[in-house]
């Protein structure tokens, strides 16, 4: 309980703080909330006028504390370029950008894990060496790399696939995947290589270990040993490995998303900073480093109930 | 018909310009239109905030232009028309406008437009606390009366010659119902042939036909603008079907698209104008000399070749080439290295000896292109230049608000009315001088052209401007660009979707076949 | 050294040495004039034997851009990492060596700002800038800070608890050369290795970053760039994106296989 207890307590803090970086952060950033507004029509006075009303002049910790109020209160404030409220933004592109994230980690992990584990079976053979370079070649290619290559074969040669654009998942599922299955593949790529090589190291590490002898020893078969024995020991770690590449994922996704004009999370964040649209900004940022931060825990909660050796003290 | 007659008197008066290349074996002849079906469009820009009294981007004026109208609009010649007004009235001395509104048009919210609609409409425009782009249209307006439902008189305390033909910008002549103004931004309402029914940002807006519209209804059921920046997505979207049209043809891809018989084109001219700006508070560009050799640097017909394939002519003049003051005297300057090299030094600067910093804006990445192609010529004339490669929320505070550049390049879509090109642009106060040109010669004459009611009198003042602007090199003015549309070949009635101001894109008599 | 010349680290070093005196000799060689030199007749132009490598959308030689982009990329990820060390290094020795409260603060830190992905972390800091170069670097370093100081730290407490250390303590000497002494040079093969691999991940950063815009500026050639250049015309002229990317790669991939086979040597605990 009181493990627990701690835990929650110490993600009070950190979200505390990520609030308290993004905020300081973007307040920093030069270029004005009220020009933005007005754009092509500002001038001085206006600006001023703005300025007051927005509460702009108000001492920074006050404009914190009016943020950190608002998300409270469920209000988060208008975007500036929108001019929507941005809890019902980020409500629309949470939803686009969970729908890739979740298909991208599907799928690196349906590939990467068989295959580390296969190529550890086969450690230092032919096997090993092929997919360990695929895997190499694979952490190497930057993830846009990947998604142009996807969008000249599937989209333009092949034409399978649209190649680009979002559809909600809420109005019709199957062609919401369709178009997310480009950019889940361009992300998945480079996670998969990434696994591959992580699992096949976890592996190697466990199969050499006393029990697994001992398992052999017992004239278990081989199949058993390496998927009951081997793999139930693997899956913590190549787990808490998967979770910490949400954090990854989190910052592909911006290129990603713009790349294959998928209107999600990342794509927002990125029209943000290009507009200086320092609300949005901060909210966009805020959530995506507190989504990494729970996600992380969640694996850590994870990993404690897959584990038989670490039982809380 | 009149937008189609607009379309080819811009072609005979530029030289073939608006082209309709259709499927050999489909005849022109006009078919029985079909009403119904879904047309989904790949718009190339985003569309932001929907209150059109706000709103100042051409991305959202183009959707909303089916979901509002105007009191009155301007037809091919962009003459002054009645739309939601019958008729209107400008009393000799220039100071009362009497509208008679158009009986029975009916909001998309089933209301009767009355005349309290439209002082509604007009006072929340002028209202400085509304933010309306357009406020300074209602200058002088003293009194808005409405002795009936269907009558507006609007008295002015002084001339403002401009105001009808700026009421017939969508932005400001807009009649809304009365108290709706709040809801403008997230569901805007008006009496247009399209209801606004959803918009998600960055995907796409999506209207419905209002059944009631007063000149009949549309024939599309829905229509939805997706939002697709990448040309080469919105391309591809068309190649697989999932689009309907798309409007903006990447400028490298037009002549494989119009010999492509899938589809069908729709070309016009012009859509929007570049020129290369000078700040005249930068030290050297003080001299109407080095502004000039600035101007001899530019070979304006490779560089349209360079950063647009040739997609647009170039012109001296941005007038509106269809219009009454468009100065067709005036012809750019040939490229001539060596003459602004003999000018740059007669200004004391020689080889190496001027250095210039060029903020060009990502937003129009033909405008990056265009800075890497000048750079080249500008050093071939020995002067040092730089791109700085700016965003758009840069641009706007750096260049536009704080004036803070030495070379930029912008684009504006074709501002038709004069005195709002003119006067916002060239005036040493005016809302658009960025450049800080201050020319008392332009001052004179765009104050007297805004209280000259002759339309003749007005046009040679603008172009007495033009001239001005010209020999001082105040600006560089280079080239107007073509619009372009490519369909599917069900898509029907494209003959009548470009609005004469060349941006806006109407549905009201575009049709699906089956 | 034996185990150390593989095949693996051989290749590696190879095209790591290939791209390194690419990235010193192509500028001596080609001048700007030559990779800036347009040629409206022949855009977008495929591989042949005027253009080895094909030309960009205004008629430019893509083999002399994307050699001297090499220079850019290499210069910028070098110069970021250096710059994540610099901070990072410190930060990590100090929290892995005094640990208690001090430890406490600085990792409460670290580990919040590992919640904001690198490159999240890296376009707000270059959006907050304005990008151009040097800023670049600067948003690179810093983003990657946070994880340097993290395997410092862990570097650092593991060779504060060895028994010499406690010996050296124990006769007395001081803290500032206890670090310089006995835990900077232990703790450095390690840093070696992890500098390897954020090398790569800094070019693919660059790339990124360029890629939308907020890093290197044209007309500078920069392989993120290219990329983001080759953007409109994909299906026209695939090689536009097709050179730069495999620079990109082959670069990051010379630097993964240099940092596996380095890993293996020097780091003994996670030999596979």
């Amino acid at each position: 309980m009181s493990y627990l207890l701690n835990r929650l307590l110490s993600i009070v803090l950190t979200l505390f703080l990520i609030s308290a970086i993004t905020f300081g952060v973007t307040n920093i950033l030069p270029g004005d909330v009220a020009m933005m507004i007005m754009g092509t029509q500002s001038n001085p006075e206006a600006l001023e006028g703005l300025r007051h009303s927005l509460g702009l002049n108000d001492p920074l910790i006050v404009q914190y504390g009016r943020w950190i109020a608002g998300m409270f209160t469920g209000d988060w404030g208008q975007s500036l370029i929108f001019k929507a409220p941005i809890l019902d933004l980020l409500g629309q592109k949470i939803k686009a950008s969970a729908l890739i994230v979740v298909m991208s980690m599907a799928i690196a992990l349906a590939v990467a894990v068989p295959l580390g584990v296969w190529s550890a079976v086969h450690r230092d053979k032919w096997q090993d060496s092929v997919s360990s370079s695929a895997a190499l070649l694979g952490v190497s290619l930057p993830d846009f790399f990947w998604g142009i290559m996807l969008i000249l074969l599937f989209a333009r040669t092949l034409g399978w696939l649209p190649s680009s654009g979002y559809a909600d998942p809420g109005v019709d599922f199957g062609l919401a995947v369709e178009h997310a299955f480009l950019p889940s593949l361009a992300l998945g790529l480079g996670l998969m290589a990434h696994l591959t090589r992580m699992t096949r190291s976890t592996m190697v590490g466990i199969l050499g270990q006393e029990f697994i002898r001992v398992a052999r020893a017992k004239g278990l078969a081989e199949r058993t040993v390496i998927w009951r024995y081997g793999l139930a020991n693997a899956i913590g770690p190549v787990m808490t490995i998967a979770g910490l590449q949400v954090g990854y994922l989190f910052g592909s996704i911006i290129v990603i998303e713009t790349l294959f004009n998928y209107t999600g999370m990342g794509w927002l964040t990125y029209q943000a900073l290009l507009n200086r649209d320092v609300p949005l900004i901060q909210a966009t940022v805020f959530v995506i480093a507190a989504v990494v931060m729970l996600t992380n825990l969640l694996v850590d909660l994870l990993y404690l109930l897959v584990d038989p050796r670490i039982r809380l003290g | 018909m009149k937008r189609r007659q607009f379309l080819s008197s811009t072609a005979m008066l530029m030289g073939s310009t608006a082209v309709f290349s259709f499927l050999p074996g489909v005849s022109l002849a006009q078919e029985t239109p079909v009403s119904g079906g879904t047309l989904i469009w790949g718009h190339s820009e985003t569309v932001q905030n929907l209150d059109m009294h706000q709103t100042g981007t051409a991305s959202t004026n183009r959707v909303l232009q089916n979901v509002h109208n105007s009191i009155v609009t301007v037809d091919a010649n962009l003459s002054v028309i009645p739309m939601l007004a019958e008729s209107f009235e400008e009393s000799a001395d220039g100071l009362t406008y009497t509208f008679k509104l158009r009986p029975g048009v009916k909001f998309h919210d089933g209301k009767t437009m009355t005349s309290a609609d439209v002082k509604y409409s007009f006072e929340r425009c002028k209202d400085p606390a509304t933010g309306a782009v357009n406020f300074e249209v209602f200058n002088n307006v003293a009194a808005i009366e409405t002795p009936d439902d269907l009558t507006v008189i609007v008295k002015m305390s002084g001339v403002n010659a401009p105001f009808l033909s700026r009421l017939a910008e969508n932005g400001a002549g807009v009649i809304m119902p009365e108290g709706s103004g709040d809801k403008q931004g997230t569901t805007p309402i008006g009496a247009g042939p399209f209801k606004f029914v959803s918009y998600e940002a960055g995907h796409q807006v999506e209207l419905a036909r209002f059944d009631d519209y007063w000149d009949g209804p549309a024939y599309l059921e829905k229509v939805i603008a997706r939002e697709i920046t990448e040309p080469t997505v919105r391309l591809t979207g068309l190649r697989t079907g999932e689009l309907h049209m798309i409007n903006d043809i990447p400028a490298d891809r037009m002549d494989e698209i119009k010999a492509d018989t899938k589809f069908q084109t729709v070309t016009w001219f012009p859509l929007n104008w570049d020129f290369v700006n000078l700040n005249h508070d930068f030290e050297p560009f003080k001299d109407p000399k080095v502004r000039m050799a600035m101007d001899l640097i530019i070979d304006k017909e490779m560089l349209l070749q360079g950063a647009l394939w040739g997609q647009g002519r170039t012109t001296a003049s941005p007038s509106y080439p269809t219009s009454a003051s468009y100065n067709s005297a005036l012809a750019n300057r040939p490229q001539d290295i060596e003459k602004a090299v003999a000018l740059l030094a007669e200004a004391g600067y020689g080889p190496g000896q001027l250095k210039v910093v060029f903020k060009a804006t990502t937003n129009y990445p033909y405008h990056i292109e265009a800075a890497q192609i000048m750079v080249e010529w500008f050093k071939a004339a020995g002067v040092d230049m730089t791109i700085e490669q700016l965003t758009w929320a840069d641009w706007l505070s750096q260049v536009w608000v704080n004036k803070d550049f030495q070379i930029s390049m912008m684009n504006f879509f074709t501002l038709w009315e004069p005195d709002f090109l003119y006067y916002s642009l060239w005036h040493s106060t005016g809302a658009f001088n960025y450049r800080h040109i201050s020319d008392p010669v332009i001052d004179d004459l765009v104050t007297k052209a805004r209280v000259t009611v002759d339309p003749a009198a007005r046009a040679d003042i603008y172009k007495q401007v033009q001239q001005r602007v010209f020999d001082e090199t105040h600006d560089i003015i280079l080239w107007f660009r073509n619009g372009s549309i490519a369909a599917q070949t069900t898509v029907n009635g494209l003959d009548t979707i470009v609005h004469p101001n060349g941006s806006n894109l109407n549905f009201h008599k575009v049709w699906l076949k089956a | 050294m034996k185990r150390f010349l593989t095949p693996k680290a051989l290749v590696g070093l190879g095209v790591i040495v290939a791209i390194l005196l690419i990235a010193i000799l192509a500028p001596l060689f080609i001048p700007d004039a030559a990779a800036n030199k347009m040629n409206m007749a022949a855009r977008l132009k495929g591989p042949a034997l005027a253009h080895l490598l094909g030309t960009d959308q205004l008629g430019r030689d893509l083999l002399y851009r994307v050699m001297l982009g090499a220079r850019t990329s290499l210069t910028i990820a070098g110069l970021a990492v250096g710059l994540s060390i610099i901070i990072g290094l410190p930060l990590g020795i100090i929290s892995g060596y005094y640990r208690g409260h001090v430890d406490n603060v600085l990792m409460r830190l670290v580990d919040t700002l590992l919640s904001f992905p690198a490159l999240l972390l890296a376009l707000t800091i270059s959006a907050m800038l304005g990008p151009n170069l040097q800023n670049t670097i600067i948003a690179i370093g810093i983003a990657f800070t946070p994880f340097l100081a993290r395997i410092v730290r862990g570097e650092a407490l593991r060779v504060v608890q060895m028994p010499y250390v406690e010996a050296a303590r124990a006769s007395g000497t001081n803290d500032l050369q206890m670090i310089l002494r006995h835990i900077l040079p232990n703790i450095m093969p390690q840093i070696i290795v992890q500098a390897t691999i954020s090398l790569a991940f800094a070019i693919l950063a660059e790339a990124g970053l360029s890629f939308l815009g907020l890093g290197t500026q044209p007309p500078q050639s920069s392989w993120g760039l290219m990329i983001q250049a080759s953007r409109d015309y994909l299906d026209v002229a695939p090689w536009t994106a097709l050179v730069p990317g495999a620079a990109v790669a082959l670069t990051v991939l010379g630097l993964n296989m240099f940092g596996d086979v380095l890993r293996d040597v020097l780091d003994p605990r996670v030999r596979g």
